[in-house]
């Protein structure tokens, strides 16, 4: 009698059923309600007992008959619906008794924080675009605070990779060997020498260094972005501009410094009417010396300078230190910018605000953005990299054009040569 | 007694203990498992479901404001500050941290650090990297870690330059790969044959190489790893098309406008027979001389996430330059064609539809698109990543904001990133022979 097995099952299943759902806070589902079972329960039933028919005849066990085949769809269906609805509410049941029934609240006002915004002008967090000027991060190398757009190329001189880095090591090196020359007070005392090159004491310093040109204002009068605005200012040869109408002239000529020592300054190459022809003899066998017209001082660059042509620097020498001056032999690598300090963290520093400052003439059309960079504009980093004359990177694999493609001006050792004259500062 | 059902830890404990025995008796006696089987879990191995543990449920008793995370949710997503012409690297970074594989793997903490010191591993960093970018913070995150690691172990992208996104990821997944071995400069062997770490297991597909012999028809094989394929485009001047498009009909879906190279296009030419010519004799193995041959490229081993290049940039000695040319890409993906189990049927070049579309094993969807702006010297790298399975979405470094998908599929593509639909468990053999081979 299929009918009252199915009832009994039906029944017990019920009443389990109902002790475990009095534990629920959820209402049971519909149709395990004893009352409104029979009629899709039934329904399914007669569907499962058909197609098990047709099951076991297509395996040609047709020796069952038909009111064993009943029984067997009813076993099997009310396994099936046991399971479906037991087996959840046991869950409910379990989730409620070891205490993380309740983990599926959510709570609805923080949700709304996270709804993804689709709106012109405002990115999905409803954010407005390109105010992202500001963020900073610490290097890992130098453990200082760096604007994050600027960060690659800080990251490119810190580890000592960019295109400058050897050409400014070889400046900061030949600048600490000419602080000890002309400085013989402090040569002894290094921890003097100490201070004066920390990152706090830098003003000190040049004022120190610089006694004879103690009205120079508060600047490197020699750092690359100087030369750079040289450059576009093309300074013209002394020929033409030095003769008799140089007024005595106090450096700042149009730029000013900014407070921050460390940030880029302007001003273009020494002035040279305040030095001493002992002074302008030494400065002459190390750096370009042209004058230039704009500015009124001479270049600090090397004596390869490309700026400025051989004859131009004769042209120079001849003038102050008269006809039988002659153009020194130019050494592989020393630059005597002048540099005061010798502290690699304060060039760094100095050096951040650089961009890709690149000295070579080939480079003249992305030295101006890499400038509005220097200056911390914040431009769009997008607008500096559609503007950049850029080398071929985008190669393919293997192909890489590495920094070794990269003209250089004069190929520089990242040490220098001659070990004498460095031994003390090492 | 309450007549209540009662929960013991310890009972079910051991009744879980007793039930994993059970199941790795059952897997053991069967002697041949196949993919199907295998595909349902609990065959050798069971998953258990998360349950909380009673400081758990005290520390979430105290946090009220819980959020379920539903599909109109900004969790996953934020952007990338550029930290100076490193929009390619950012690009790559949103590709593979919505690799849904590679973000299951690190969301669940499966890294464990093998490398001497873990400030210096590539892999904890990425581990870092996707923790940042999945905590809803709406702030743009700032890579500079990752740039800095990058430098220091693929001295060859070190620099304050534009470069290629195809070449970083190649280089990151390098890398990757080395530190999840804990090797720092590439000294072991790392035959990619046989290494199981997670780049491998997603990224590492085999390329099979046919050479056969013209005159005894010998085929000489091998097959190579890769991580990428990258394809030829039409327009290029090595380039050579022997098929128009619109010949065949279309494959993978994809709309077929005449006159429009498809990505099935470039994939059929990437495999197709390739005669070489009489200045390019190989010494066949078999009959020991010095024959013309043909040389075929197929796919012996599928790799989970598909990673597909375009060669837009042209360093040919004429010119260099970039091909602009639209390629269609489709959403969905079937490489059965492309596989070396069917290179039988391509006779002639013809293409046979395949027959038994019905399994899924080598289908793929799309979920990330890397798009290149500008020229071979400066340009700009975007991507669309996918989220949320069917929700689009450009990353344009600090700025994401919603995309639709015909503004996915109708961008330039340079780099595709397709992941397998259906993913299958190893079966005991198979990874008994690897671990054996390794």
């Amino acid at each position: 009698m299929p009918g009252l097995s199915s009832g009994q099952r039906g029944g017990r299943a019920g009443g389990r059923l109902q002790r475990c759902l009095g534990l629920t806070t959820t209402p049971p589902p519909p149709c395990v309600q004893p009352c409104c079972r029979p009629l899709c329960y039934e329904q399914s039933e007669r569907r499962l007992h058909k197609s098990l028919q047709m099951k076991m005849e297509e395996m040609s066990l047709s020796g069952l008959d038909n009111s064993k085949l009943e029984a067997i769809a009813q076993e099997i269906y009310a396994d099936l619906v046991e399971d479906s609805c037991l087996g959840f509410c046991f869950e409910v049941h379990r989730a409620v008794k070891c205490g993380y029934f309740f983990l599926d609240d959510t709570d609805p006002d923080s949700m709304k924080d996270f709804e993804i915004v689709d709106q012109p002008g405002l990115d999905i967090f409803g954010q407005v675009f390109n105010q992202w000027k500001s963020k900073e991060c610490v290097c890992p190398n130098c453990s200082r605070s760096i604007a994050a757009s600027r960060f690659a190329p800080h990251l490119e001189k810190c580890l000592g990779m960019g295109r400058n880095s050897s050409r400014i090591a070889n400046r900061r090196i030949a600048n600490s060997n000419n602080m000890n020359k002309s400085e013989s007070d402090q040569e002894d005392n290094d921890d003097i020498n100490d201070n004066d090159w920390s990152y706090g004491s830098e003003k000190k310093a040049k004022k120190r260094k610089s006694d004879k040109l103690w009205y120079l204002p508060f600047q490197n009068p020699n750092s690359p972005r100087r030369s750079k605005s040289l450059k576009h200012k093309n300074g013209f040869s002394v020929c033409t501009s030095a003769s008799n109408t140089l007024p005595l002239l106090f450096s700042s000529s149009g730029e000013l410094s900014n407070s921050d020592p460390f940030k880029y300054n302007n001003s273009t190459g020494i002035s040279y009417e305040t030095l001493g022809p002992e002074e302008l003899r030494s400065l002459l066998t190390t750096q370009c010396g042209v004058i230039s017209e704009h500015t009124k001082k001479m270049c600090t660059r090397s004596l390869r300078c490309p700026q400025h042509t051989d004859e131009q620097r004769r042209t120079v020498r001849i003038y102050f230190l008269g006809p039988s001056a002659v153009l020194p032999e130019v050494e592989s690598s020393l630059d005597n910018d002048s540099f005061d300090m010798t502290d690699s963290q304060a060039l760094i520093s100095r050096l951040q605000w650089d961009g890709s400052s690149d000295l070579s003439p080939s480079d003249s059309g992305s030295s101006k953005t890499s400038e509005n960079q220097g200056w911390g504009l914040g431009t769009n980093s997008s607008e500096s990299r559609k503007t950049k004359k850029k080398k071929s990177h985008l190669s393919l694999v293997g192909t890489a054009s590495g920094l070794g493609s990269n003209k250089k001006k004069k190929p520089k050792p990242p040490a220098p040569p001659t070990p004498s004259i460095y031994d003390d500062i090492n | 007694m309450c007549k209540d059902y009662v929960y013991d830890k310890d009972i079910e404990q051991i009744a879980k203990e007793e039930q994993g025995e059970a199941l790795k008796l059952q897997a053991s006696t069967s002697t041949e498992v196949s993919h199907q089987q295998c595909s349902v879990p609990g065959l050798g191995e069971k998953f258990p479901t998360w349950e909380t543990t009673k400081p758990e449920l005290e520390l979430l008793g105290h946090n009220p404001r819980r959020r379920r995370i539903t599909s109109s949710f900004t969790i996953g997503l934020r952007g990338l500050i550029n930290l100076g012409n490193t929009c390619f690297m950012n690009c790559i970074v949103q590709a593979l941290t919505h690799t849904p594989i590679l973000r299951d793997f690190f969301l669940s903490d499966r890294h464990r650090c093998e490398m001497p010191s873990p400030e210096l591993c590539l892999v904890c960093e990425m581990s870092s990297l996707f923790r940042e970018l999945y905590s809803g913070n709406p702030s743009p995150h700032v890579p500079y870690k990752l740039l800095h690691l990058v430098w220091i172990h693929a001295r060859h992208l070190a620099g304050y330059r534009q470069q290629d996104a195809h070449e970083f990821l190649i280089a990151a997944l390098d890398v990757l790969h080395r530190h999840c071995k804990g090797d720092d400069v590439g000294k072991a062997a790392n035959n990619p044959n046989h290494c199981n770490c997670i780049i491998d297991q997603i990224f590492t597909g085999g390329l099979q190489s046919d050479v056969t012999c013209q005159a005894c028809h010998g085929v000489s094989t091998t097959i190579d790893p890769c991580w990428d394929i990258s394809l030829d485009l039409p327009g290029s001047c090595t380039s050579f098309w022997p098929m128009s498009p619109g010949r065949e009909s279309s494959v993978n879906g994809e709309s077929h406008i005449p006159g429009i190279t498809t990505l099935t296009d470039c994939l059929r030419r990437f495999t197709r027979p390739e005669h070489l010519g009489s200045s390019a004799k190989i010494k066949c193995g078999s009959c020991q001389s010095y024959q013309e041959s043909t040389k075929q490229l197929t796919m012996n081993k599928l790799p989970v996430v598909a990673c597909f290049h375009f060669k837009r940039f042209e360093h040919s000695a004429k010119q260099r330059r970039k091909i602009t040319t639209y390629i269609s890409f489709p959403l969905e993906l079937d490489m059965t064609p492309f596989m070396a189990s069917s290179k039988e049927s391509r006779i002639n070049g013809q293409l046979q539809l395949p027959t038994n579309s019905g399994n899924n094993e080598n289908k793929y969807s799309l979920f990330a698109v890397v798009n290149h702006q500008g020229t071979l010297e400066s340009g700009h790298y975007t991507s669309f990543i996918r989220h949320h399975k069917d929700q689009w979405f450009k990353c344009d470094d600090a700025v994401i904001t919603k995309a639709s998908i015909k503004d996915v599929l109708d961008s330039e593509g340079y780099l595709l990133f397709y992941h397998k639909q259906v993913l299958e468990h190893e079966s005991e053999k198979v990874k008994e022979m690897n671990t054996q081979a390794y």
